[in-house]
């Protein structure tokens, strides 16, 4: 195994060297273990999958892609922000850039290299806590995408994530900054796809600053092909008063993890983090949430569901951590899971740990099949069984999916989701 | 319309149809009445067909066909209709979807064009309009925080809407209050033509103030003990089981 660590490492010494944060993450490269099945965060989680490939450093595939090939993806119109990484790699050329009041978008590289405001703090949320991905995701990371926002902006910016190569078991490390200002309101729309079959990984890292009285919406889809590895990393901090509000709904990838990291360092913020996941065949969708209330006065709810089928394998792994001085939190975590087959498997783990004494948390979880009255009052009415049972769990999945805020997000989750449970439903 | 001969059900081995006889016509409204645990609401599911419970012996014949080897979708392709004594929730499906899902299941299964969402809505508009419904219902998630008496409501407008041939109505009237009984009423009272029969199983004779029946039987220990018009159920009203119960051990 330790051949995975060596491997890293020499795809970090070897990658260009363009700005000092990478010699973070190849000094955590030198240092980090890897993950394994002993350590509680990984416990779950199956590894082998990721280790028993050496990927090689994805590179920028200028020309691959044309603008037209974006625009079959997006789910925003096609005048408004759509920032397209294509291997992690900011491309210009297939992204829509129209200037906009209040808005600042940049690739990462040339925001470090021109010390764009608030640059300083990449890093500064993902360093604490870079496992060997984490370390990689710096130590490879060159382009990315930088934004800020100093307005209440109307019109939603999107973001796609792309992997797509010529090559096979290609490794991209998106890299995505945010910085909402005081005040300021954004809604992020971020979508992982692929064009291509191809075994590739992505493991990217997102870093969210919410200034005071910030506002972000931010629903996230992830329908890479069957094949991917999708790792991401996303960051979240929250001053005073303000609001974030996250749906990440997690459909595609033979292997994917999705790790939620949220800090309140102001009072009286709110955040909603909901997720969903569908794991059928040899997939596995893995959540994992550390929400950290170390100030009073803020509230949190953290609310997850996912559909496990054939032989799929979920993972919900939610801890909210309430530190002595943050009395008069409010945070509700919840996990309910559907699961249509008996290889199907779930191994959820919600936890609250609290060490303030006047505080509401709760969390629950709840793990369960097909409702056999649900299926005999819709049979009664009409409809055969196979499209009553797929009903019933897009019905499941809709009232997560209603969350993104976002329509053209949530009928593009809604019809991915009626496309695979279709044929599973009508062999129940 | 409907013909029961000597039906015998169980659920998890318990017998709780032990010889039930009923002949329906077209047309015909039939109360059934009775105590609980008669078997009322088994056999509105065995009509269903819902699959828990066991059919040991009997037959059920609906128009010519042999309802009992019809799965319950098959059913209600053939017209038949269960208004729920408990309706489900069905969380995240839209109440509007449900119904012209189910419209449009029954209409394909019958060789019929299927009815856009525009000229669904149209059709689901009238019938709430005749009904004095709420349009709201339409949007939100079928039966998902909705009272008892919209749950009712909802499926009085499910079955306007899809005109079954045979009507089963559970319970429908237990937990109204007046004015969702009369609505309830409404909606069975419009169905009423020569070609539709229905079957309204009821506890209470007030439901029967509403809705006429050309007969009335009362259902107890499995089986049908008496029959007679509607000046049965008044009787039933004035004196309880108790008696018939008592006549039919002796």
């Amino acid at each position: 195994m330790s051949a995975a660590l060596n491997h890293y490492q020499a795809l970090a010494a070897a990658a260009p060297q363009t700005h000092a944060y990478q010699a973070i993450g190849r000094e955590r490269l030198s240092l980090v273990e890897l993950p394994n099945r002993k350590q509680e965060a990984w416990r779950y989680t199956p590894l082998a999958p990721v280790l028993d490939h050496q990927f090689t450093a994805a590179s920028r595939e200028e020309g691959l892609l044309e603008p037209e090939d974006i625009a079959s993806l997006r789910v925003t119109p096609a005048d408004h922000v759509c920032i397209v990484l294509l291997n992690g790699f900011f491309m210009p050329e297939l992204s829509t850039l129209p200037p906009q009041v209040g808005l600042e978008v940049l690739d990462l590289e040339q925001a470090i290299q021109h010390s764009a405001i608030g640059i300083e703090r990449l890093g500064s949320l993902s360093g604490a806590c870079l496992d060997l991905f984490g370390a990689v995701n710096a130590a490879l990371t060159g382009s990315g995408a930088y934004l800020r926002v100093t307005e209440k902006l109307t019109q939603p910016v999107e973001i796609i994530h792309l992997n797509y190569s010529f090559e096979s078991e290609v490794l991209s490390n998106p890299r995505v900054l945010v910085q909402v200002a005081a005040n300021a309101r954004l809604n992020l729309i971020e979508q992982h796809a692929q064009f291509a079959d191809l075994l590739s990984m992505s493991n990217g890292v997102t870093e969210i600053f919410l200034s005071e009285g910030a506002q972000l919406l931010h629903p996230r889809l992830q329908h890479d092909s069957v094949r991917t590895r999708h790792l991401s990393h996303l960051y979240v901090q929250q001053a005073a008063t303000s609001v974030y509000k996250g749906t990440s709904l997690a459909l595609g990838s033979a292997w994917s993890r999705t790790e939620f990291h949220l800090d309140f360092v102001g009072e009286h913020a709110h955040c909603e983090l909901n997720g969903f996941y569908l794991a059928g065949e040899q997939q596995m969708q893995a959540m994992h949430l550390d929400v950290l209330h170390s100030v009073p006065n803020c509230t949190s709810r953290e609310t997850f569901k996912g559909i496990l089928y054939g032989h799929g394998k979920g993972v919900f792994d939610g801890n909210i951590l309430v530190k002595k001085d943050a009395q008069k939190t409010d945070a509700r975590l919840s996990n309910d899971n559907l699961l249509l087959s008996r290889e199907a498997e779930i191994d959820t783990k919600p936890r609250l740990e609290i060490y303030a004494d006047d505080v509401q948390c709760s969390h629950g979880t709840t793990v369960g099949q097909i409702d056999p009255e649900m299926l005999f009052y819709l049979r009664a009415r009409g409809i055969p069984k196979a499209e009553a049972t797929s009903l019933i769990c897009q019905g499941f999945a809709a009232e997560l999916i209603a969350h993104c805020e976002y329509p053209a997000l949530e009928a593009k989750a809604l019809s991915i989701l009626q496309e695979r449970l279709a044929p599973v439903a009508a062999k129940l | 319309m409907l013909s029961i001969k000597d039906l015998q059900a169980s659920i998890n081995g318990k017998e709780i149809l032990k010889g039930l006889s009923l002949e329906m016509g077209a047309g015909e409204v039939h109360a059934i009445m009775g105590p609980n645990g008669s078997g009322k609401s088994t056999l509105s599911k065995v009509l269903a067909g819902r699959e828990e419970y066991e059919v040991t012996s009997g037959t059920v014949t609906y128009q010519g066909v042999n309802l009992l080897e019809l799965s319950p979708e098959e059913r209600a392709h053939q017209g038949i209709f269960m208004a729920f004594q408990y309706p489900v929730e069905l969380p995240g499906v839209n109440n509007t979807y449900f119904m012209q899902a189910s419209l449009n299941a029954i209409r394909k299964a019958r060789g019929e064009p299927e009815l856009n969402s525009l000229n669904f809505m149209k059709l689901v508009r009238t019938k709430l309009k005749a009904l004095e419904m709420d349009e709201s219902l339409l949007k939100r998630a079928v039966n998902t925080g909705f009272s008892g008496g919209e749950m009712k409501r909802n499926e009085i407008l499910q079955m306007t809407l899809l005109e079954p041939r045979l009507s089963i109505l559970d319970e429908t009237d237990s937990g109204l209050d007046i004015d969702a009984l009369r609505m309830v009423s409404m909606g069975v009272n419009s169905l009423r033509s020569p070609e539709r029969s229905m079957l309204v199983i009821t506890h209470y004779q007030r439901l029967l103030d509403y809705i006429q029946p050309d007969y009335v039987h009362v259902l107890s220990g499995g089986r049908i003990i008496r029959s007679g018009d509607k000046s049965l159920a008044l009787e039933l009203e004035e004196k309880g089981y108790g008696w018939l119960q008592e006549e039919a051990a002796a």
